[in-house]
């Protein structure tokens, strides 16, 4: 293998590049688009559920419980407590007219405060048995499970929050609230947001793309305008010709790396608390083991039209068994031994054990074995199909 | 049997200057007469040593795919110098030949030597030239990329292409398109260029596959033009080609009827032998459809 050949390759490819303008615009922008529309509309968490709230709780007036001398009204904290950036809260005074607006589809939700909410609320913690405890209807629209769950997250959050505030009040008595929650944060932190966990996916995401489509579409156009029988001809030889695209391949996917690294770190102020270095390292082996597989593929479409076709045949596997937006554990038990052979798996995982949790050479070995594997096996392996006669 | 090799020479008309290629035996001496002043002369062709060089020698080649033959038993010796023009009907086996002695197919059966060199030969490949049916270029890259790459693919230096870029860029008439998109080329050009980018490294062999296929009338005769002088350098030309006509240029013809070579010789002997007063008159003979 000549050092001057295989550069010859990679230059080629570059120039080409340089002059496709709009193939260079795709290889730059579909990643820099992918986190921009995920950074700002897949943030991970619900906002603004339209929420019809009733509240009749009649609470109990100043001086007329011994507990609480200065009287209560519990409905209204709850309501005070509730998160207003998860829920779109809107103040409703007739059951009948709230149940009908999520029957009509005009709130995911109504939740109900009965007259005697606060009343029923003190007479179960003063009395040690037999009585009803204090109960919120909510009425819900649960059609979409995640924003029904999120409706009674926030409702059962700001419970939580009142209790706290009106044991503070009945300090003098005996009650508390017997378990609290200490959580520490190992990796990430109650900041870590979607977005730093989706940064690393989106860079490992895009270079498998890109890397996978543009060989598979360079090699479809080699065979057939015969420009590669005539390099077969010439004296360089196969692996000049992969290595060289190889190496072209790698400086397009470290711009990739580098434009969306630092838009995320510009715009979304994503943690990185990792070696960079590292984080690129692992971002060359991507693109050199789905070069790899593109020269495979390529071999079975005739020409770009085919090429094409291939496209949903990579992305799904990947968008779906990798853990590119939701995590392996959450995909059914019996397929997830399937995601073991989607080498992206391995690329996610490594960037995200770098960049959130700061993890080494040390830790992710085993990531960086599997994508050494699987860039040797493709690499040669195309090296073989080229070589390979009729 | 007597070695039929023919070599071509261009000279000019004393009188009135009109270039002339004459074909001739090495030692021959042969009359030619000025096709536009009718002017009488004669032009001797030098006996050299080099013109019995066997460059390409096929044995027994065969090439079948499933149960259709493509190249049946052929036998071929082809040498230094000469312009061999493979001729036949299209799916004859004339491109299949070619690629066979490119090393991009393997044939079934039978061997071929080049330069000496039994196939497949890693060591014979800097001296061949190849220019593929399909235009074969990057359409992505300028002219001047191009005829880089394939130049610095086949070893060129920066200094050695920079010279020889020029030379091959006046041959095609490209000069003032080295910085264009190949893609923005009219398709005329294309070819000038891909055959430019076959010759960039100085091959002494070179195979041309339907060269002049969509190339306008005025186009191919530069190139046979072209073809003629590199055969002075010692430089042998293998070409195929569907058109009759053009194959008068070569030194020697093959005729190919479905993957049989039919006849071998050179054109004007082909002509006598069947008494018909062109190659495509001689090929309907041989091939048995038509009487003279």
């Amino acid at each position: 293998m000549r050092l001057r050949r295989t550069l010859a390759f990679s230059r080629r490819a570059l120039l080409q590049f340089r002059h496709d303008r709009r193939t260079l615009a795709f290889v730059l922008i579909m990643p820099l688009l992918m986190i921009l529309i995920f950074g700002y509309t897949f943030g991970g968490d619900v906002k603004n559920v339209s929420v019809e709230i009733v509240n009749q709780d009649a609470g109990i007036q100043e001086g007329s419980s011994p507990l609480l001398p200065q009287g209560l009204h519990l409905g209204e904290m709850v309501i005070k407590n509730l998160d207003e950036q998860a829920l779109s809260l809107h103040e409703n005074t007739n059951v009948t007219n709230a149940r009908q607006t999520v029957h009509d589809g005009h709130a995911w939700a109504a939740v109900i405060f009965p007259a005697n909410f606060t009343q029923e609320f003190l007479s179960s913690i003063s009395s040690q048995q037999g009585t009803i405890p204090a109960k919120i209807e909510i009425y819900l629209d649960a059609s979409n499970p995640t924003i029904s769950a999120e409706v009674i997250k926030a409702v059962t959050q700001s419970i939580q929050a009142t209790l706290k505030e009106i044991t503070a009040d009945l300090n003098k008595t005996q009650v508390e609230i017997p378990i609290t929650i200490d959580p520490s944060y190992e990796y990430g932190g109650s900041e870590t947001r979607f977005i730093d966990y989706f940064a690393p996916g989106v860079i490992s995401f895009a270079i498998m793309m890109v890397t996978t489509m543009i060989t598979i579409i360079l090699f479809v156009n080699e065979r057939r305008n015969g420009t590669l029988q005539r390099l077969l001809v010439s004296p360089a030889s196969e692996s000049e010709i992969v290595v060289g695209y190889a190496l072209a391949f790698a400086v397009i996917g470290m711009c990739q790396s580098i434009v969306v690294l630092v838009a995320a770190i510009l715009l979304f102020n994503i943690t990185i608390v990792g070696d960079i270095l590292l984080a690129l390292i692992v971002i060359l082996l991507l693109a050199f083991g789905h070069q790899g597989l593109g020269i495979l593929l390529s071999a079975g479409a005739k020409n770009e039209m085919q090429a094409v076709q291939f496209i949903p045949l990579i992305i799904f596997p990947s968008i779906l068994l990798a853990g590119l937006f939701w995590p392996i554990e959450s995909i059914p038990s019996y397929l997830q031994p399937l995601s073991y052979i989607i080498p992206l798996r391995y690329g996610i995982d490594a960037e995200r054990s770098i960049m959130l949790r700061g993890w080494g050479i040390g830790e992710i070995w085993v990531d960086i074995l599997v994508l050494i594997l699987f860039a040797l096996l493709t690499l040669s392996a195309s090296v073989v199909l080229l070589k390979k006669k009729n | 049997m007597k070695v039929s090799l023919l070599l071509q020479k261009q000279v000019s008309c004393p009188t009135c200057k009109t270039v002339i290629t004459c074909t001739g035996s090495p030692g021959e001496i042969v009359k030619v007469t000025c096709p536009s002043c009718g002017l009488l002369g004669k032009v001797s062709f030098e006996p050299t040593f080099d013109a019995l060089t066997k460059i390409v020698e096929i044995q027994h080649l065969t090439k079948t795919f499933g149960k259709f033959t493509a190249v049946d038993d052929l036998d071929l010796t082809i040498y230094k110098g000469e312009i061999y023009g493979l001729l036949g009907p299209n799916g004859s086996g004339k491109t299949t030949i070619i690629r066979m002695l490119c090393d991009l197919l393997k044939p079934t059966s039978g061997s071929t030597k080049i330069f000496g060199h039994t196939l497949p030969c890693t060591s014979n490949k800097k001296h061949i030239g190849y220019m593929p049916q399909d235009t074969a270029i990057y359409l992505d890259n300028t002219v001047h990329e191009n005829l880089a790459f394939f130049g610095s693919i086949y070893g060129m230096t920066r200094e050695q292409l920079e010279a020889k870029e020029q030379e091959m860029l006046k041959f095609v008439n490209l000069q003032d398109w080295r910085s264009s998109l190949v893609s923005t080329l009219s398709g005329g050009m294309k070819h000038r260029l891909s055959l430019a980018c076959a010759l960039i490294h100085e091959p002494s062999l070179v195979f041309l596959d339907e060269p002049t296929v969509g190339v306008d009338p005025e186009l191919r005769a530069a190139f046979w033009g072209y073809f003629g002088s590199m055969t002075q350098k010692g430089i042998t030309v293998i070409i195929t080609t569907h058109y009759m006509d053009e194959a008068d240029h070569c030194s020697r013809v093959g005729l190919l009827r479905q993957g049989r070579l039919i006849a071998d010789g050179r054109p004007s002997d082909l002509k006598k032998r069947t008494g018909t007063t062109s190659l495509e008159g001689a090929f309907l003979f041989l091939a048995g459809r038509k009487k003279p």
